[in-house]
This record gives structure tokens, C-alpha cells and sequence, in this order.
């Protein structure tokens, strides 16, 4: 009877896919679709290459914000078609970036950000909600870096960066063989951790730059609460209280190149997410002394990324770009949780420049992610701990990003 | 140079744009629901309690629509009116107090509160026209309370029969009145039922007249010129009403076992485990002190001795050997669901359906509601996956099958603050009634 109630525990688990990974931390690179490693050309480059500071002359000061909506629609379970949509939500992750040349060579810089800071929500009724009704993961970091020039054309910067992420789950127990309604769980949790950073930038001539960006793992070790909505005849069934797990934030490797020709900048990006660290999620419910593990078995993944950035006249550029995202999520473990899949991102933007001092930027992305039809799904929907019910359906999922960023330099 | 890299770019973003962003749905399509050569036009079910969907000890609405007729229907997505009564149901609800999971015990209370008819002015019959409690003789005989084979034969008129027929004539009229293209029925469990949950003090229907009642039933269902498919009649012995209660108490002292004492026909007999049986209800008088010497006996309605036990099953074989001969002989399909019941009565662990594992333990083993005779609306959804095996295979039909596991479970736990009166565990006189 003990192994029925072990269902309850199954805790959705895509938590860190690509998804939920952030990579907009400033309008003009988001415009360039994320081609930014060998641009590195404002203080965004905090996050994307940092050695790209020693570009930027005197004091400056980039802050803004993003507005982010997904929309998901599950059709399912096969072979029914019936639609579930995901719930409306408006993610607000936030930028900002100071940066500072301290003389011809040395630089310094400090950036904030959300690397991650996502999150999904179904309604509470929707079929898979023994999988997940909402999920949402944030991270705040903050990246001091120093950057210094080697030579005339070679940069090499490194950093540390802390982390604080919070994470709530929330999902329905399915109480079988008793009736009626469901159970309910709720686990928030949080942490602080550090991670580190470098980059380096290479001009071999004036047009050409080479460029390469390093965000390492994060180990993260979130401790937090599990509460619980129950009948009370099974209350003491469900895991509550202390409750802990460990989770590691992928590494991230981007080498890039670009060259410009007169007043169009072409830049091109390979990024590296080594998301096969990521191989299972265990939660532990401390006072219960139970431990949940789901399997996730990730593959690695990596994006490709164009951008362009042409420069109209002395104070309007135009930016555009477009991406290819590889999903590191296997189909028999996609779930809801994050509908993710291979996504195509496309971008375009501007900046303008209000006077020497002020330029603003601004810039759309929408992301396409392929429609996934999964018909091997090892997810079991049922919420019963052993049965076979594969959530087998077809995903269509989008998003739509817009980035403004208000430069200012002293 | 400059203005055609521009262009070669904007071709290759608007192109890529074009044949990522339509949202192909292409692949997708209703499921098809291929009924063969089987007509679903115009669904009946006809039966007892089985058949309408009544759970631990009452008939409730969110029990009825996982009636197995109910679940069919869906598969095949065809009309299918219900007699509903809104919950907690026409009384006496059995329900959870406490359960201790690892143990698998259950303290059960009964929930005095009833609802009401949900569908009553409903103008034509109901597509479910199973009634809790209808005999063999009924389908055709009964069209109200007072004159149903438990007002005739045993002096309890049964209410049911004015509830779901209501006045509108008998279960066989009220199909007929509906010109059913395909029929399910599924009866007689009642006329032996009551002489083993009553420990044999309540008389079977005779296997003469079994025969003859069923003979007559089933020309007037071939009259009907519907697609019929018919069910046999399950062990009662393999059922948690008699699997629950051993005949055998433990010896605090030494751990050893004490055979209890029951009446068996007038006399005074020792008990043994595996032999005789006895009901769930006699839980509360052994509790009491009952069957524990040879001068303070469990009376006989709780005792199923071997040799009733004998009678049972001979009388069920004869039962079911009629109902297979007189389907056979009309071409009405029969799903032996007595095989099917029995062959997880008698595995060791119970047996798996779509993971999830059903046996005839009480509370625990999934298959059973809480009084021990009715299944769980996840048994009425392997009832159900029996008989669309059996239509798929007679009609060359595809119907899905259901998932068992996305039935949601139906063991009803008692709700805390509310008025209801509780009562102790397993009223007494509670299964004498018919099922």
C-alpha cells in the first residue's frame, strides 16, 4: 500500500530545459538574435562575452526590462485531440549593466540579470495535472567582471557571478482509489550560489572579431517548504515541511565571429548548453524521509544564431537575427511542465541615439517552436504510481519577446 | 554589394519565417471510432445494480457515470440518459472515517443525507435502465415498487423500480419503447445473491424457473431485432462481502487460532477457515462477542457454510450454462465475465490493467467499493474493456479501449464538519436487501 502513495511524490521535472533559460539581457543583442559574442559592443557583453567591455569608453549604464508571453497548447492524450491551452503570464526578467574603464586597458564591469525566469501554468483541472499546474523557476544574478587588453586587438576578461533562484511546483495528487477530488501540492524553495565567467575577444583586423563566452555551471542546493491540500483522512499521505533538492544550472559556451563591411555588421554565434548534467531531479521531503527522483537524461544542446546590426545613419541602427535552438529534451520525457522543443527565433530591432549620451534600444523576438507530436511518452498522466498511461500529444508552443534597453554613458 | 547581402538575408528570414510559423495540423485528426458492423444508434443497458453503477451501498451520480454502460457509450459516443441522483446518492452511503494505509483497514460510517433525481422529468425511457436490486423476473414482470419480485416473494417493496421507472411500464417495455438498435443486459446475479449474502435464509431462484424466466427474456430482447450482447454471472464467493471476514479469530494469548461457531440450518457448528464463509456485516457481532463458544453462536445469516457454499455454485453453473445456451441460440453475443473476475479472484497478487493492480482484497484491491459487492468505477471500466473486447471481435469493430488508470478512484471518504449522522461500522440488517 506504501508504494501506491509514492505517486504523490512524482514531481514535474523539466524545470531547467532551454526553456526556461534566458539569454535576452539587452534589446540590441536580443535584436541581433543573440549574435552578440564577437559584438560585445555595449555593456550587455557582461553576459555574453565580457572581454567585449574593454570596447566601451568612459562610464556607462545600460537598464531596461524584457516582457515575455508564452503560449502552449497541449492536444491530447492521443487519440483524443481534445486542446489545452497554457494560462496567460507575463514574465518581466530585468536588465541592468554598469561598466567602467578604468584607463586604456583595464576595465570593469557589473551586471544584473535573470538567466532564468520563467514558468508555466495550467488550470487546475486540465488533464495533466497529476504532471504539473505550474511551475516557476527565477534566478537573479549578479556578475561582477574585469576585463583588461592585452593587446590592441586581444581582450580577456573573467568574473564571478551569485545567484539567488527561487522555484515554486505545484501539481495535483491524484488520490485513487478514493474519490472525488484531488490532492493538492505545493513546494516553494530557494537558494544562492556562485558561479564564474570569462570571455575573450580577438580583433585580427578592423572588421573582423572573433569572440568566445563562458558561463560555468550552478550548482544549486534549494531548500524550502512542501504544503499540501488534502482530505484529512490521507493528509498524513502527502509529503509536507522541510523539503530540499539539488539542481545544476547548465553551462553555457558561445564562440562567435563577425565582420563588418561599411555600415552592416554581420555576426554569427554557436552556443553550447551542456544540459547533460542534467540527468535526473530528486527531491527530498526531509520530515517525510522520502525521496522523489525522475529520471531526465537531457542531451546536450547548442544554438546557432545570426545577427545583423546596420547602421542607418549617425543616430538610427537597425538590428535583425534569427536562431536555431536544439531542445535537449527527449520526447519520451517532454512534459508539460515545459512544452519545449526546437524553436526557431527571429528578431529584428533598433537603436536610437537621442543625443551622444542617451540611445535607446528596442527589439522583438517571436520564437516558433516546432510542433512536437509525441507518441512514446514515458510521462504517466494517471497520477496512479505503476500505470501505463503515456501522455502521448501533439505540443504547439510560441513565444514573443520584447526588450527595451536605455543606454547611457557618462 | 552591400544592399544584395541585405536582401539575401531578408529572403532567407522571411522564408525560414514562412515554414516554421504556420502551425501544422495537419496530422491530426478526431480519433476514429470504427463501430464495424455494430449499430450504437440506440443504446440500452438493462440489468440490476451492476448495470446502473451503484457503489458502496447506494446509487450516487458520480458512481453512475462510470457506470459500464456509461463508459461504452462514451467510447462509442452515443446518447446515454441516466437516472442520475445527485450525491451522496439514496442513502446510506458508505464512507471512510480513518484509513490506516498501511494496514489497509477502514473504519466505515454511513452518510445518512441522500440526494435527489437529477433527470426525472427526463420524457422518454433511459438509455441506463439498470435498477439496484431487479431479479431475472422483473425485466419483464416488475413496473413499480409493488409489484417487483422483493414486494412479491419477500414483503420489501423496492423503490428503486419507482425511481428509474416511473410508472412508464418495465424494463423490457421501456427499452422496447426505445427501438434499440444494441442492447446489453446483464441478470440474475440477484437471484442467487440473496441466498449467499443472507447466509441461505433467503431462498435462490430455482434453476427451473431461472431457466424459464430467462428463456422468455431473451425472446422478447430478440423480438427487439437489436444487436445484443449478454453477460454471465460472477462468483458471488469471490467477492470481498464473504473474502473479508475469516470464520477464524487469533488467540490473544497464544496466537493461535480459535475456529468461531455458527448457526448452519437450526444447527450449531464449528467453523472452518477456507470451508465456510462468512458476510462483512457479521464483523460487528463477532466484535461483540459472537461465535466465540458453541452457546453463543453467529446466527445464520451470517454464515455461508460449505455446503451452501456448494449450493451457490452449483447454482450459478446451472445459471450460467442457461444463459450461455439461450444467447447461443439467439446469436446474442456472451461475454463470460465470470472468467474474467475470477481470474483476478484467484491470482496470488492480484492482476495488472494498464499498471495498475486490481484483486478482490477489500478496500485496498482497487476492483471493490466499499460494500463489498459493487465494483469501483475502475471496475466498471475493466467490465466495460471485456465487453468492447468481445464487440470489437463479433461486430470487426475498433473501439478503443478504455484506460483504466484515468478513472478516477471511488472509494468515498467521509467529509469532515459536516451534519452527518454517523453510524458504526456495518449496520446489520443493511445486505439483506437485495443488490
Amino acid at each position: 500500500m506504501k508504494q501506491k502513495f509514492l505517486v504523490f511524490l512524482f514531481i514535474a521535472s523539466s524545470l531547467f530545459a532551454s526553456g526556461f533559460q534566458l539569454n535576452e539581457f539587452g534589446a540590441k543583442a536580443m535584436g541581433m538574435g543573440g549574435a552578440f559574442t564577437a559584438v560585445a559592443n555595449t555593456p550587455t557583453a557582461i553576459f555574453f562575452n565580457p572581454a567585449g567591455i574593454t570596447q566601451l569608453n568612459g562610464t556607462q549604464l545600460s537598464i531596461g526590462s524584457n516582457i515575455i508571453t508564452l503560449g502552449s497548447t497541449f492536444r491530447g492524450v492521443s487519440p483524443n485531440i481534445t486542446e489545452y491551452k497554457l494560462k496567460d503570464q507575463i514574465f518581466t526578467p530585468i536588465i541592468g549593466q554598469f561598466t567602467y574603464k578604468y584607463d586604456d586597458n583595464l576595465s570593469f564591469g557589473i551586471g544584473l540579470g535573470n538567466p532564468f525566469g520563467l514558468g508555466t501554468k495550467w488550470d487546475d483541472n486540465w488533464i495533466g495535472r497529476y504532471i504539473t499546474t505550474e511551475i516557476e523557476i527565477r534566478v537573479f544574478s549578479l556578475q561582477p567582471v574585469v576585463a583588461y587588453k592585452i593587446f590592441d586587438n586581444l581582450s580577456l576578461s573573467a568574473g564571478i557571478n551569485y545567484n539567488y533562484a527561487d522555484v515554486l511546483i505545484r501539481k495535483n495528487v491524484n488520490l485513487a482509489p478514493f474519490s472525488t477530488t484531488d490532492g493538492q501540492v505545493k513546494i516553494t524553495g530557494d537558494d544562492q550560489s556562485l558561479g564564474y565567467a570569462f570571455g575573450i575577444l580577438y580583433k585580427p583586423t578592423d572588421n573582423l572579431s572573433f569572440g568566445l563566452g563562458y558561463r560555468s555551471k550552478v550548482k544549486y542546493e534549494f531548500s524550502g517548504t512542501t504544503s499540501k491540500v488534502a482530505p484529512a483522512q490521507l493528509a498524513g499521505k502527502l509529503p509536507s515541511g522541510k523539503t530540499s533538492a539539488k539542481l545544476t544550472t547548465p553551462v553555457n559556451l558561445s564562440v562567435g565571429v563577425a565582420y563588418k563591411f561599411d555600415n552592416l555588421l554581420l555576426s554569427c554565434d554557436y552556443q553550447y548548453v551542456g544540459w547533460s548534467s542534467y540527468d535526473s531531479l530528486n527531491i527530498k521531503f526531509n520530515e517525510s524521509n522520502l525521496e522523489s527522483k525522475s529520471y531526465r537524461g537531457y542531451n546536450n544542446s547548442y544554438i546557432i544564431r545570426f545577427g545583423l546590426d546596420y547602421n542607418v545613419n549617425d543616430i538610427l541602427n537597425l538590428y535583425a537575427g534569427i536562431y536555431y535552438d536544439k531542445s535537449p529534451v527527449k520526447d519520451e520525457h517532454l512534459d508539460p511542465t515545459l512544452p519545449d522543443a526546437n524553436r526557431m527565433g527571429y528578431s529584428a530591432g533598433f537603436g536610437y541615439k537621442f543625443n551622444e549620451n542617451i540611445q535607446l534600444d528596442l527589439s522583438y523576438l517571436f520564437l516558433r517552436m516546432e510542433e512536437r507530436k509525441i507518441t512514446n511518452s514515458e510521462i504517466n498522466y494517471s497520477g496512479i504510481a505503476g500505470a501505463i498511461a503515456p501522455f502521448n500529444g501533439v505540443y504547439n508552443s510560441y513565444a514573443h519577446l520584447f526588450s527595451l534597453t536605455l543606454n547611457y554613458s557618462f | 554589394m552591400k544592399k544584395i547581402k541585405i536582401l539575401i538575408y531578408l529572403k532567407l528570414f522571411i522564408i525560414s519565417f514562412l515554414l516554421t510559423s504556420c502551425e501544422d495540423r495537419s496530422n491530426l485528426s478526431a480519433p476514429i471510432v470504427e463501430n464495424g458492423s455494430a449499430n450504437f444508434t440506440t443504446f440500452v443497458t438493462i440489468g440490476n445494480s451492476l448495470t446502473a453503477g451503484y457503489q458502496s451501498g447506494t446509487l450516487f451520480e458520480s458512481a453512475q457515470k462510470y457506470s459500464y454502460g456509461a463508459l461504452i457509450a462514451k467510447q462509442v459516443g452515443t446518447t446515454y440518459e441516466i437516472p442520475y441522483i445527485s450525491d451522496p446518492g439514496t442513502g446510506n452511503r458508505m464512507e471512510v472515517k480513518s484509513v490506516d494505509l498501511n494496514k489497509g483497514t477502514a473504519e466505515i460510517v454511513y452518510n445518512t443525507a441522500s440526494g435527489s433525481p437529477l433527470n426525472s422529468n427526463y420524457p422518454k425511457a433511459y438509455n441506463n435502465l439498470g435498477i439496484p436490486g431487479a431479479t431475472l423476473y422483473d425485466i419483464i414482470n416488475a413496473t413499480s415498487s409493488s409489484n417487483c419480485y422483493a414486494a412479491i416473494y419477500g414483503g420489501s417493496p423496492n423503490p428503486m423500480f419507482d425511481l428509474i421507472l416511473r410508472g412508464k411500464g418495465s424494463q423490457f417495455s421501456q427499452a422496447k419503447s426505445l427501438k434499440p438498435t444494441f442492447v446489453i443486459l446483464w441478470i440474475g446475479n440477484n437471484d442467487i445473491l440473496g441466498y449467499a449474502t443472507s447466509g441461505g435464509t433467503v431462498p435462490y431462484t430455482p434453476v427451473a424457473n431461472f431457466q424459464f424466466l430467462y428463456s422468455q427474456l431473451v425472446d422478447s430482447i430478440a423480438s427487439l431485432n437489436a444487436q445484443v450482447v449478454v453477460l454471465n454471472i460472477p462468483d458471488v464467493l469471490s467477492i470481498p462481502f464473504f473474502t473479508t471476514v475469516p470464520p477464524v479469530v487469533q488467540n490473544p494469548a497464544d496466537g493461535s487460532l480459535i475456529n468461531l461457531y455458527g448457526i448452519v440450518g437450526g444447527t450449531t457448528k464449528q467453523l472452518k477457515l477456507g470451508k465456510d464463509f462468512l458476510t462483512l456485516t457479521s464483523k460487528s457481532e463477532i466484535a461483540a462477542g459472537k461465535g466465540l463458544s458453541p452457546s453463543n453462536p453467529l446466527p445464520d445469516k451470517y454464515v455461508l457454510d460449505s455446503a451452501e457454499v456448494a449450493t451457490a455454485k452449483n447454482i450459478i453453473a446451472q445459471y450460467n450454462s442457461t444463459i450461455a445456451t439461450l444467447a447461443s441460440a439467439k446469436g446474442f453475443t456472451l461475454v463470460d465475465i465470470n472468467s474474467v473476475l475470477n481470474n483476478i479472484a484467484t491470482s496470488t497478487n492480484g492482476v495488472l490493467f494498464n499498471g495498475v493492480r486490481f484483486s478482490t482484497k477489500y478496500l485496498t484491491g482497487n476492483l471493490f467499493s466499499l460494500d463489498g459487492v459493487h465494483p469501483t468505477s475502475q471496475g466498471q471500466a475493466i467490465i466495460a474493456n471485456e465487453i468492447i473486447k468481445a464487440i470489437n471481435s463479433k461486430y470487426n469493430a475498433n473501439i478503443p479501449l478504455i484506460n483504466v488508470a484515468t478513472i478516477p478512484g471511488s472509494i468515498i471518504l467521509q467529509k469532515y464538519n459536516s451534519n452527518n449522522n454517523i453510524i458504526p461500522i456495518f449496520n446489520n440488517d443493511k445486505f439483506n436487501i437485495l443488490f
